[in-house]
Order: structure tokens, then sequence, then C-alpha cells
């Protein structure tokens, strides 16, 4: 049952770019033209991955410090706090939802854990887990009041965000004290046969995001929810459960990102998590996911997380005005959009449009 | 796309009221006859600049014979103009005696203080300033810190050197007065080369990331010019490896105790520490005490806050909570890094100590103490920062702090 239901998914997905009303039903006649044989999925990634590969490469002439393993392991390091942050978001936009109380959830767990763990708090490891777990619950909540109050997603995770944010600052009083634990800066800043611990961490967590998404029934039948929830309901998914516990994993790697930035900036700020509400969705649609829900893969995102980082790091080496910047910023992400429909060029080459 | 924008600023708008609401049930309650009404108006809270800058007003307000005179209610109206002109307002119509505050802009809030000016509010501004002459600006800003800073990284540099440019945000008065100053120091040396320049929002975080990226263009940087936040950009030096370089900043617990320790001067570090000190509020809000209180004349004016300038040689550690025999920076683990340092002024502010910028309480034992009768200076003019058309002084970007020893 399961599976039937998310090949159709999946048929609907390849199709969903173009031509999706004749194809709606799913099964239609098998398709045996060469270019169905490729997943859609990984065209986004080979795109994105490409399109990073080649800003690398080309951002030696930009400055002849550029292109080289450096600025790969600079990306990697930078990009490490948007890839954890981009796999929560993924979950709950795949499911068509919005996570909006990202930032907050950053700066809570970015507080806790420098107030409760603080400089020297290695033997309090256990409290990890502990604030992992209080991040987690409030993305409960969040899911909670989506499915059993009606709020649409917007405004229930933009009220806890808003309550989050609230408590920290009374919490601190403005001022987060506390730094980062040895554990932390270790992971931030160590390095195991010349290769950062960073890097080696963000890969294992990577591997295992992309088998919780694609590998389990978990993410499988989070997809079928976004592709349509009556659907999914009637196939027998306990879909309210299942929308509750994508919260809960978007809050708790946010939670996880908080962490990884008290160890890079030996500290929380109140703003820490600010960066991260834009750039996370930005990432996951640059990777091909339908922000309508239903259609994504993780590891596109992480090649849209790495895509935006290289293209920040490449922009301001350009040494042109801030307004420019982002004017160049914004074209790019446009061209990396624009490359990703399949049917662009019968958009161009058709006569008109219907609208 | 539009619809995203406006969730998104929502979100902004509503996290403001709710901040607002907190902050409000904070306010003092204890009903007296005749206490003077004076609200704390905050644009943005979450960093330790504004919350220590709000807190010594607040444990001022605490420290007798204030706590019997005064009423304070705090608000914290966000990012956005249009709700710190809001805030005003209902300021002015619960009939305030005194408004201090930290605005958000330099002209948009002119017209609500004029009209509060009519209604006989007194509004004193601190660190940021408004064009409207009714106010009373209180304010470092003209005290040279581009222009001084610029100079110290020159000198150290030799006059010739890669450096970058660590700004605040995007666009606004206070960073574009600085970069100016800056900048006409910089442009007077052509072997200096500006090679990167990046918006790092006064922020720690975001300007160890923005430094970062620029390292990685530009890994041979002789020195770094930085405005607030500048304990991010030697953390992104460490990141990268052994090398430090000359820099200047703010006045981060972090880079005064970095630029102190023997370890980082031998790798390279070397600089100065000067900048915003919050400790402007507590100023302000005497000041103003003093003119409701009939204790002293003054007219609304420009008056300026001198500039904190804090050589490597001159980091002195304090002993206890309090700043005492010239030591000006606290011990590693009692603040946190991004902990603003200025928050005392043995003249201005005896009354305060650390407990006062951690937590708005006031000091045990220490009662309001009179400021000097001669302290007010008056501020040089400087067009669109704190008046309106007028001539800048001649001397804008005079140094006052440093001298060139290089050609």
């Amino acid at each position: 049952m399961m599976d039937a239901l998310s090949r159709k998914s999946s048929d609907k997905m390849q199709n969903a770019g173009g031509k999706m009303t004749e194809n709606a039903f799913g099964a239609a006649a098998p398709d045996y033209r060469k270019t169905a044989k490729i997943k859609r999925e990984t065209i986004t990634a080979c795109v994105v991955f490409g399109l990073t590969a080649a800003l690398i490469l080309s951002s030696r002439f930009v400055s002849s410090a550029l292109g080289g393993w450096d600025l790969v392991g600079t990306v990697l390091i930078l990009a490490s706090f948007l890839i954890v942050v981009s796999f929560g978001q993924g979950l709950v936009i795949l499911i068509g939802g919005l996570d909006l109380s990202i930032p907050a959830l950053i700066t809570l767990s970015g507080v806790l854990t420098a107030s409760w763990i603080g400089v020297s708090g290695d033997g309090s490891w256990y409290l990890f887990p502990l604030i992992m777990a209080a991040c987690g619950s409030v993305g409960a909540i969040s899911g909670m009041g989506i499915v059993f109050l009606n709020i649409p997603p917007f405004i229930m995770t933009m009220a806890t965000g808003i309550i989050v944010a609230s408590s920290a600052l009374g919490f601190t009083h403005g001022s987060p004290r506390g730094g980062a634990s040895a554990l932390l800066l270790t992971l931030m800043k160590g390095s195991v046969a010349g290769a950062p611990l960073i890097i080696l961490f963000v890969l294992l967590f990577c591997v295992l995001a992309v088998i919780i998404q694609s590998r389990t029934s978990l993410g499988r039948r989070l997809m079928a929810i976004g592709s349509n929830a009556k659907a999914a309901v009637l196939a027998g998914i306990p879909t309210k459960s299942y929308i509750i516990m994508a919260y809960t994993v978007s809050a708790m790697s946010a939670a996880l990102a908080g962490m990884l930035l008290v160890g890079y900036a030996n500290g929380a700020t109140l703003r820490m998590g600010d960066g991260y509400l834009l750039s996370s969705i930005a990432s996951v649609v640059v990777g091909g996911s339908s922000i309508l829900g239903g259609r994504g893969s993780y590891v596109s995102t992480i090649g849209g997380a790495l895509l935006l980082t290289t293209l920040g790091i490449v922009i301001s080496a350009l040494g042109v005005p801030q307004g420019w910047r982002t004017v160049i910023e914004g074209c790019t992400i446009l061209f990396a959009l624009l490359l990703l429909r399949e049917n662009i060029f019968l958009t161009f080459s058709r006569p008109k449009s219907r609208h | 796309m539009s619809r995203w924008k406006n969730y998104v600023g929502k979100f902004g708008l509503a996290s403001t009221v709710a901040a607002t609401a907190l902050a409000l049930s904070v306010g003092a309650s204890s009903a007296e006859d005749k206490k003077f009404k004076i609200f704390l108006s905050l644009s943005y809270s979450g960093n330790s600049w504004q919350s220590e800058a709000a807190n010594v007003v607040k444990a001022l307000a605490a420290t007798p014979p204030y706590d019997k005179m005064v009423e304070i209610k705090e608000v914290i109206s966000g990012a956005d103009p249009q709700a710190q002109i809001a805030a005003y307002e209902s300021m002015i119509a619960e009939k305030a005696d005194g408004i201090v505050s930290f605005p958000i802009s330099s002209t948009a809030l002119n017209r609500v203080i004029k009209k509060g000016c009519d209604a006989g509010v007194k509004f004193f501004m601190y660190d940021a300033t408004v064009t409207e002459p009714c106010a009373y600006n209180i304010s470092y800003i003209t005290s040279g810190f581009g222009e001084n800073t610029a100079q110290a990284l020159v000198n150290e540099l030799g006059g010739k050197g890669k450096i970058f440019l660590s700004r605040g945000v995007a666009g606004n008065s206070v960073d574009k007065r600085h970069t100016d100053g800056a900048m006409s120091v910089f442009k007077k040396y052509p072997g200096i080369q500006v090679v990167a320049e990046y918006y790092s929002n006064w922020d720690d975080r975001t300007t160890q990331q923005e430094t970062a990226k620029a390292l990685a263009a530009h890994p041979d940087v002789d020195g770094i010019w930085a405005q607030a936040g500048e304990y991010g950009a030697i953390q992104a030096l460490m990141d990268k490896g052994t090398k430090l370089v000359p820099m200047t900043g703010e006045n981060s617990n972090g880079f005064r105790l970095a630029l102190a320790n023997p370890e980082f001067q031998k790798r390279g570090l070397k600089g100065v520490s000067a900048g915003s000190p919050p400790a402007q509020s507590g100023y302000a809000f005497k000041l103003m005490m003093e003119v409701l209180t009939g204790k002293r004349k003054l007219e609304p004016q420009n008056i300026e806050y001198p500039l904190p300038w804090v050589p490597a040689a001159d980091v002195k550690p304090c002993a206890g909570q309090k700043f005492e025999n010239g030591c000006n920076v606290f011990p590693e683990g009692v603040v946190p890094s991004s902990f603003v340092t200025e928050i005392f002024n043995p003249t201005l502010l005896p009354e305060l100590s650390l407990q006062s910028a951690l937590d708005g309480k006031p000091t045990a034992g220490a009662t309001i103490q009179a400021l000097p009768a001669d302290v007010v200076v008056k501020a040089g003019n400087e067009p669109g920062i704190n008046c309106q058309k007028c001539e800048a002084s001649k001397d804008l970007y005079k140094l006052s702090k440093v001298q060139p020893t290089v050609k």
C-alpha cells in the first residue's frame, strides 16, 4: 500500500514542473523515454552542486586566493549551520508547512547551551539532550497547534517563535552569559588527520538525514502527506502525529545549529538565529523543493545551502558596494531557479502563454 | 513572494508588541502622589549594548533618592521607526515628564518629538541622535571614533598594507559617520589599500562570519578596522591559523582582554579599543533629572560624551565589581565576551556597579551624586546627524586622541 502510494507521488513529482494535469492521476502508461529514467531529484542535485563547483572554480578570477581547497573548507564550515537548519525546514516544507520559529529556537538553544553548560561544563554533557528535548517540545507544541487547533503553520510557528524569543530576552536580561564548553570548541575548531572535525560531523549528519528523508517510511510518509494530505489519511497514515513529528525534528535541528554556533562564536547572542530564517527557506527552494510541499530531496537542499554560502563568499570578495552585492546575489539565485526548471526552453519557445 | 514578505513583516511587528508587553510589566508600580513620569524608549533590544544601556538607566532610577521620585517605564518598540513614533505618541498622551531614548532614526521621529516638546515633554536622546532642535542629544558620535581609530591603525601598519573595513548596519547614519571619518584618514595614505568592506550589523557572530568570508579571498590581510562586533573578527583570524594582525575596534570585554594577552601580542595583535559607551544613557538620564528637578538650567542642545580610548598598553583588569583604580576590563568568566565594558564613568556615574549593568539593580548603599557643574561639553554640528540645515564644523574630522606618526 505504502509503496504504491509513494510511487504514485513520485510519478507526480517527475511531471510536476511540466504537464502536470495530464499525469495527475499517476498510473498512466509507463514512460519509456530516456529522460524519464533519470529522476528529477538527480538532475536538480547535479545542477546545484555543479553550479557550486563552477562558482568555486571561477572564483579564481575574482581573487587569486580563492578557488582552492581552502575556499572549499571555508564554505563547508560556514555552510554547516545552514545545512543543519535546512534539514528541519525542508521536512516542514515537504508537508506543505513553514517554520518561522527557527531563529528563536536557535537562540534559545544557544542561550541555554552557553549558560547551563557554559565554559567548564563538560561534566554536564547530559544537558545537551535535555536542551534538545526542550527545543523539540516547543516544536511539538507548534505541531499540535497546527494539527489540533487548525492554526495555519505560519501563524502558529510565528507565535511560538515570539514567545520563545521573548522568554530568552527575559531570561538573559539582554546579555547571555557563559561560553562554549571544551567539547563544543573541539567539535568546531579541532581536526582529525587534517580534516576539520566539524566537516566530518556535518557529513555524518547529512548521511543520516538523507537516509531519514528518502530511505525510511518517515520520510516517505511525510512526502505523501505533502503531496495530498487527504490521500495520506485514506492510505492509513496517522498524519497528525507525523506532522507534529516534522515540527519537532525542525525544532531539534535548529537546536543543534544553535549549539554549533555557540562552539563557533564561543558564546551566545540574542540575535544569533536571525540570519537563518530566510536563508533556510532559500536553500530548500533553491534545492528544487516545492514550496507547496510534496516534492524535494535533502541532497539538493544541501547543494542549495552550499551554493548560497559560496555565493556569499565570492560576492563579498568582488569589492563592489553593498547595494550591488545584494543585486548580484538576487540575480544569481533567480538564475539558479530558472536553470532548475526543466521546461524553461519550452516556456521561451512557446508563442504565448495562457496568463 | 510578497506573501512571504508580509508574513515576515508581521513577525517583526508582533515580536515587537510582545516584547513591549513584557517590558511594560517590568515597570515600577508603587504609588505615590507626585512622581516624575519617565519613559525609557528603546528601539530594538537583544544585544549586550542595548540592554546594558537600558539597565544602567533602570538602576539609576532605583537608586535613592530617585527611587522615591521617579516612576519609570521601559518600552521596546523594535527596529521600525513607525513603531517608535507610536510609542512616543502614547507616552505624550500619558503625560510623560521626560523620555530618555535610543532613537532609531535621526530624522523620522522629528515631528512627534516636536509635538511632545510643545506638550512640555523633555526628550533626552543617548548614543544615536535626532535632528529636531527641541531634543537634547547626548552622544559620543561627534567625538571622532572613525578618524582616530583609522589613524591609530595606519600608525601601527607604518602607513601601508591591505585592510578590511568591518562596518555596522548598511544605510545607518552612525555607520556612515564612522566610515566617512575613517576614510578621511585612509585616503591620505596611498599605501593603505581597502581590500574588503562588509556590513557586520554590530554583531559578534555576523562579524566573525563576514570576516571569515573576506579572509578566504584575502588571507594576506595586514590590518582590520572594525566597528562593534570586533571580537568576532579576532575569532575569525584565530579560526584561520596562528597569525593575528593589528586591528581597532569598539569596547567589548573579549577584545580588550585579547589586546592585553601577551600570547596574542606575540602573534601580531596590536591596536586600540574605542567607541560607543552604554554609559551615555546613564549620563543622559542624570542630566534629564537635574533639568526636571530644576537643579540645572540647560537649553536643548547637542552634548558630547568623551570618546573612550584604551590602547593595548592601557588595558587593566578589574579586581571587583566596579571600575576602580583605572581598571577598564573584567577578567574572563565574569562577563560574556560580547559585554561592552564602557558602562562606568567615575566622574559622571559613580553610583553604578557591574550588577547595575547586568540586571538593572541599584548598587547597595549608593546614592545619586550630582553631576559636576561644568560637565556639559557642546558637540559640533553634523548635518543630518544632530542638526538640520546647518553647516558642518570646519574641523569635522580633526584627530583628538592620536597623531600621525607616519607620512
